[in-house]
């Protein structure tokens, strides 16, 4: 029996009705004449406390509250690729059929077109024994997305029949039935998940794989492994949505789950406008064919910002169910914090560090608990991942504000944008000293068998030079560099080299936005080779202004934007090229 | 005389050589001034075309100051005469309404609007407030409203009634003025529109 | 527009700072618009905060000051606050809640619009990419506007923001169309005299007549002020997608409409975020600053120039940080630019418009432009360093290309950054200024743009 209650108090977007005693936790209500949508998140006595996912404006008291029976869900099945939904899954484009430019109320709609026909092929027979979790099926969804249909992880599964032949078929077709003590229950290509619970799994595995991105301060510095969690606080001005972009594009998935979560309108648009141009480097199919967007923009109803995270990571887990890697990028999860908190205060409840509520930790713990590489339930056997990275937005650029702190308890790879090398523009400026990767020794194994044997090595070294770099900056701070010895010097001189040549990277160049993993470490070879044969070029009496007058320098410095990723010969030759020329200075010298 | 003729071919060779450095000097002055000369005549066409635009720039700021201010004067004279027409349809208005005829289809208003007011006041012990001229037909109207009372005090309005719950708690203002209050913008509208303004 | 509601009640429970709060409420609604009337029958306008269990908060635009517990009544209107719109609003003057204060009646309306707009759909939104020129070679060169766009200008106490915004107000133009253009300009709780500042500057340009100004000065209640940009942002949308036109809006002072919020925020007794301001700053800003935007299949744009002065100069206090992560950007005067006397005093280093890679280039400004751009902010950027060191080592301790760089810095501020509050800068002014800047370098410093651009325009003096 559904509830029916009546609204008693209104409070932006918090409503209290009473006469709810039927209602359940979590339960999707609609309020008011409108029939606006809410989501039942507190019960006292015959009282619920309603979050409302819609502007309450003009909502009066005496107005009706009616239950749905059902928590807040997802409809999972194809057509969801390529979406742009709002925080419960409203497709905004239906929404604009509705309402026009501006965002209407009370609008219902399905989250993917029930009548667009999938060819559907079943990998199944009449008379299987059928689990949880197993796959009846698949369609293609898009180009780039087979898409599996699989018994609901909530099914009880049985003997199947009634299977439909190979064929074009809707969404609401039913493609065969279970048998089970008696009873016969339908498999359509969809089933209805609640947003709020992490879909189940086989077993998990620890993250190895890394997640290659192309940029190369995550990939070489700061990686992060498939299946793992990753954080990237900034200030505003530091970049955090254009790297964020950029790991929506080139991340080495199949999948890219994007919540744009209290965030500016036009940057959902842009993804909007640029994606469809973009083409997946592997694949070369546009980029909207393996991307869904979740947008509840800053100036949208906050609860459903609240929501939308979980509606995210919900779908990510379905598409992880299939043996797909997928990406769930959420931008940004402070303003996810802030909706809590704000709903918080509504409910009077006493509040922890600024107006947080005492629970937003363990909030953010259960949201990164979802992420991860696990065997999925049901045959046959497969393999997925989800890999979560939460922007933060900390308050005055402060990281030890709460959903900052809070969150580097639960994430591996911290990515600390700097606004400082914003300022003198070095992008992604993702400071190389305060940010790190719990991954690293994990997913070294990967780059050895893969790239180079090196790999792990060349990376300490040049890592090592940033190091001493930030030692000695302090000493040139207060002293001016003449003060240094020359072969201090020179580190100062590769450390400059290694961050224009490495760590920043051009999103906005055709051919530095991608990075490939080969031409990361050749790249980060040349300036490790650079710095050694400087050093021993000093030794053998050349001086500091011959090393930075070789041509090969400013080779170099250019390689990340002159070399395609097609080109790893040139590099090759860069590498010969800059022996060469260290031989020039030290045997004039030798010669003296 | 031999040193004298070696002095007089140095000091020869010396008069020449300075001959031909200040010639070389004058041309080369001569070359120099030319030189910045032609250098300078951009310079200076440029200077002139920088005075001439900068000119051209002030008048043409002046010219869009002159004109701005006087479309806008025109504009707000026209609305000044426009709101004058419309007062004055609307004095005409509530006159018509004040001396109307109160019998008939006036007391059906009054009834409307009681019904009305008890339903918004969600109450029928009220006190009910009408001018003079319409105490007689909202008297005779109250009959049909058991709690509802006439309060003997009169209130100065065009017509209707204003209803106040017993406990003085709530008032509803259901008298032509207030209705007319709230109407007044779309009433304008109307009105300027058949003047040919708007839209 | 309907002849319902309008109960008035007169149980008044408690008044509080700017909150009035009503009793034995039977039939109000959230949000909806109050007519407060004091003993001696003034009429103030109010809002609904929170309603229920017979009690309604209601928010008083002008203050509750005079206001007592008996003999105040509350109206509820039934519906909310409306702003009467239609093009006649142009070349006039209002106050801070929309109402005429140039003399003139009531404008007659169009349409009436809430106040508190919806929020566009992200998927019906315009990507924003058409270069406006605002005369202002640091704003073109640099950090370009583009209609549609909200780019705060981010100051401090004192400082010439005003000056800078009027002349943007003044000189924005298109290059290349003749799409109607308007000025929406909203005064929060400025001086009258910097109100006045404004208006003159418009009138002395002859934009008045395309321009609709909002007033409300120091002196004017505090809480109007939360509405002030509202019913500003109103006829702008009203101006843009309704009609067409290509509008800019300044508002001016975020800081005291924050203020206002705040007040509101304590008298309601709730739990505070930083410093004291509400936790839904953010939420609350964004509803304004989102307001800016271009429409699929519409012909106008509002673009937004909201002024904020920060307190301390200090970036990282709430206003501006919850600012800078919604809009578009940011443009930051600078303190030690201002006191040396340059203007605009803009510090181009904490500064950067977000829409600039898209508005600016082959077809709109030129094809180098994002290439010198970059150059000159690295080599400006470069020439802080140096100076920075020059401060420790001394001049001597420089080496010849650290001393280029101080001149480029010199070069930068004297002649590309500095210019007059009426001197219009067309595009390729600013273009050739940036090149004069590029070109103190020697060639071989020059990282940033290509070859080919280099040729074609780098000239050693």
């Amino acid at each position: 029996m559904a509830a029916q209650g009546r609204i008693v108090w209104v409070s932006g977007p918090a409503v209290r009705a009473d006469g709810m005693s039927d209602a359940k936790m979590y339960e999707t209500v609609t309020v008011g004449n409108s029939k606006l949508v809410g989501e039942v998140i507190r019960l006292t006595g015959d009282v619920a406390f309603i979050q409302v996912y819609e502007s309450t404006s003009g909502l009066k008291p005496g107005e009706p509250v009616v239950g749905t029976g059902n928590p807040l869900s997802v409809l999972l099945g194809p057509g969801i690729i390529g979406q742009l939904y709002d925080g419960i899954q409203r497709p905004l484009r239906e929404l604009s059929k509705a309402s026009g430019s501006f965002i209407g109320r009370g609008i219902t709609t399905t989250a993917v077109d029930m009548t667009k026909k999938y060819h559907f092929v079943p990998t199944v027979s009449n008379g299987d024994e059928v689990a949880a979790g197993n796959i009846i099926g698949t369609v293609q969804e898009t180009d780039l997305i087979e898409h599996s249909i699989m018994v609901p992880p909530d099914h009880a599964g049985g003997k199947l029949s009634n299977l439909v032949s190979e064929g074009d078929y809707d969404l609401e077709t039913v493609l065969a039935t279970t048998e089970k003590d008696g009873q016969s229950i339908p498999l359509k290509m969809y089933h209805k998940w609640p947003v709020r619970k992490p879909r189940p799994y086989n077993k998990r595995y620890d993250p190895t794989v890394p997640l290659l991105t192309g940029q190369r301060v995550i990939d070489t510095f700061f990686p992060i492994a498939k299946g793992g969690t990753g954080s990237i606080p900034g200030a505003f001005g530091t970049g955090k949505t254009v790297t964020l972009h950029q790991i929506a594009k080139w991340a080495d998935s199949q999948v890219v789950v994007y919540i744009g979560c209290g965030e500016r309108g036009n940057e959902m648009t842009e993804v909007l406008v640029e994606f469809p141009h973009l083409k997946d480097p592997r694949s070369g199919k546009p980029l909207m064919d393996r991307t869904v967007l979740v947008a509840n923009t800053s100036n949208m109803p906050v609860a459903a910002r609240e929501a939308s995270i979980y509606t995210g990571v919900t779908i990510a887990e379905y598409y992880r169910d299939m043996g797909k890697d997928v990406v769930l990028v959420a931008d940004s999860t402070s303003r996810w914090a802030e909706s809590l908190r704000e709903m918080s205060g509504r409910l009077e409840e006493m509040p922890a560090e600024e107006g947080y509520p005492s629970y937003l930790a363990s909030r953010l713990a259960e949201f990164y608990e979802r992420a991860g590489r696990v065997r999925a339930t049901g045959s046959p056997d497969r393999d997925g991942s989800v890999t979560l990275i939460g922007a933060v937005s900390p308050s005055g650029g402060d990281f030890t504000e709460p959903v900052t702190t809070h969150t580097m308890r639960f994430i591996k790879t911290f990515w600390a944008l700097d606004a400082k090398l914003a300022y003198s523009r070095h992008y992604p400026s993702i400071n190389w000293m305060n940010s790190y990767s719990g991954y690293l020794a994990d997913i070294a194994k990967w780059w050895s068998e893969n790239i180079s044997e090196d790999w792990f090595n060349i990376r300490s070294e040049t890592y090592g030079i940033l190091q001493r770099e930030d030692t000695l900056k302090e000493i040139v701070r207060l002293l001016g560099p003449e003060a240094l010895p020359d072969e201090e010097k020179l580190i100062l001189e590769v450390a400059r080299m290694v961050k224009i040549a490495l760590l920043q990277q051009n999103s906005f160049d055709d051919v530095d936005t991608y990075c490939s993993p080969e031409k990361q470490f050749k790249l980060m070879k040349l300036l490790v080779d650079f710095y050694n044969k400087g050093q021993q070029a000093l030794k053998e009496g050349a001086s500091l202004s011959d090393i930075r007058g070789l041509d090969v320098v400013s080779s170099i410095l250019k390689a990340r934007m002159d070399i395609k990723d097609d080109e790893m010969p040139k590099l090759d030759q860069l590498d010969k090229d800059m022996q060469e020329q260290f031989k020039s200075i030290t045997g004039v010298k030798v010669s003296n | 005389m031999a040193s004298n003729s070696a002095l007089e071919t140095t000091i020869d060779k010396i008069l020449n050589n300075t001959e031909k450095d200040i010639h070389s000097n004058i041309q080369s002055a001569l070359s120099e001034s030319q030189q910045k000369l032609e250098d300078s005549i951009p310079k200076l066409e440029s200077e002139y075309d920088k005075i001439i635009s900068d000119g051209k720039k002030e008048a043409d700021k002046i010219e869009k100051q002159i004109i701005g201010s006087s479309d806008i004067e025109a504009r707000n004279k026209q609305l000044m005469l426009l709101e004058e027409a419309v007062d004055k349809v609307f004095t005409k208005a509530l006159d018509q309404i004040a001396n109307a005829d109160r019998s008939g289809d006036y007391s059906n208003l009054i009834k409307t609007m009681l019904e009305e007011s008890t339903q918004i006041l969600g109450t029928s012990e009220i006190t009910v407030f009408t001018n003079a001229k319409d105490k007689d037909v909202v008297q005779s109207t109250l009959s049909q409203f058991s709690g509802a009372e006439l309060s003997p005090d009169t209130i100065d309005c065009l017509g209707g009634i204003i209803v106040k719950s017993k406990d003085g708690a709530m008032t509803f203002d259901n008298t032509i003025d207030a209705r007319i209050e709230r109407l007044k913008p779309l009433i304008r509208k109307d009105i300027a529109s058949k003047f040919g303004v708007g839209n | 527009m309907t002849t319902e509601g309008g109960v008035q009640y007169s149980k008044i429970a408690e008044i509080k700072g700017p909150l009035v709060v009503v009793d034995d409420v039977e039939n109000a609604a959230f949000d909806e618009l109050v007519e407060i009337e004091t003993t001696e029958g003034e009429r103030r306008l109010g809002k609904v905060l929170e309603v229920g269990n017979g009690k309604a908060i209601v928010q008083v635009f002008e203050g509750t000051t005079g206001l007592s517990i008996s003999g105040t009544k509350a109206k509820f209107v039934g519906k909310v606050m409306e702003m009467a719109v239609s093009k006649e609003v142009l070349g006039r003057v209002f106050d801070g809640l929309g109402r005429p204060k140039d003399g003139l009646p009531d404008p007659i309306a169009d349409k009436f619009i809430d106040i508190n707009g919806e929020p566009m759909n992200p998927e019906q939104r315009e990507y924003p990419k058409d270069f406006i020129q605002t005369g202002v070679s640091v704003i073109d060169g640099l950090m370009t506007l583009v209609r549609g766009q909200k780019l705060p200008i981010f100051s401090g106490s004192g400082m010439s923001h005003n000056l800078l915004a009027a002349q943007i107000a003044r000189q924005a133009s298109v290059v290349g169309t003749t799409d109607d253009f308007a000025v929406v300009f909203a005064a929060i709780g400025v001086q009258y005299s910097e109100a006045e500042y404004f208006r003159r500057s418009l009138e002395e340009s002859g934009a008045l007549k395309r321009s609709v100004l909002f007033l409300n000065t120091a002196d004017d209640p505090a809480i109007e002020r939360i509405i002030t940009p509202r019913v500003a942002l109103t006829v702008a949308e009203y101006l843009a997608f309704e009609l067409g036109m290509h509008v800019l809006v300044v508002i001016t002072d975020m800081t005291n409409y924050a203020e206002a919020l705040r007040e509101i925020s304590a008298a309601r007794e709730e739990v505070p975020g930083r410093k004291g301001y509400p936790g839904y700053l953010y939420t609350d800003l964004s509803t304004l600053y989102e307001r800016a935007g271009k429409l699929n299949g519409r012909k106008g744009s509002v673009t937004q120039v909201p002024i904020l002065s920060m307190p301390s100069d200090d970036i990282t206090h709430p206003i501006p940080d919850l600012t800078g992560y919604i809009t578009e950007g940011q443009i930051v005067v600078g303190r030690d630019l201002f006191r040396q006397g340059v203007y605009p005093p803009i510090n181009i280093l904490m500064s950067l418009s977000r829409l600039m890679k898209d508005g600016i280039g082959e077809g709109s400004t030129r094809a180098d432009h994002s290439e010198v751009a970059n150059q000159v902010y690295d080599a400006y950027s470069r020439s802080q360093e140096v100076r920075a060191l020059a401060g420790i080592v001394g001049k001597a301790g420089l080496t010849e290309i650290d001393l280029k760089y101080m001149d480029v810095g010199d070069t930068f501020e004297k002649e590309f950054l500095t210019q007059a509050t009426d001197e219009n800068r067309t595009i390729e002014e600013t273009l050739t200024l940036l090149w004069k800047i590029v070109s103190k370098l020697p060639k071989n410093e020059i990282t940033k743009i290509k070859d080919k651009y280099v040729e074609q325009y780098y000239k050693e003096e």
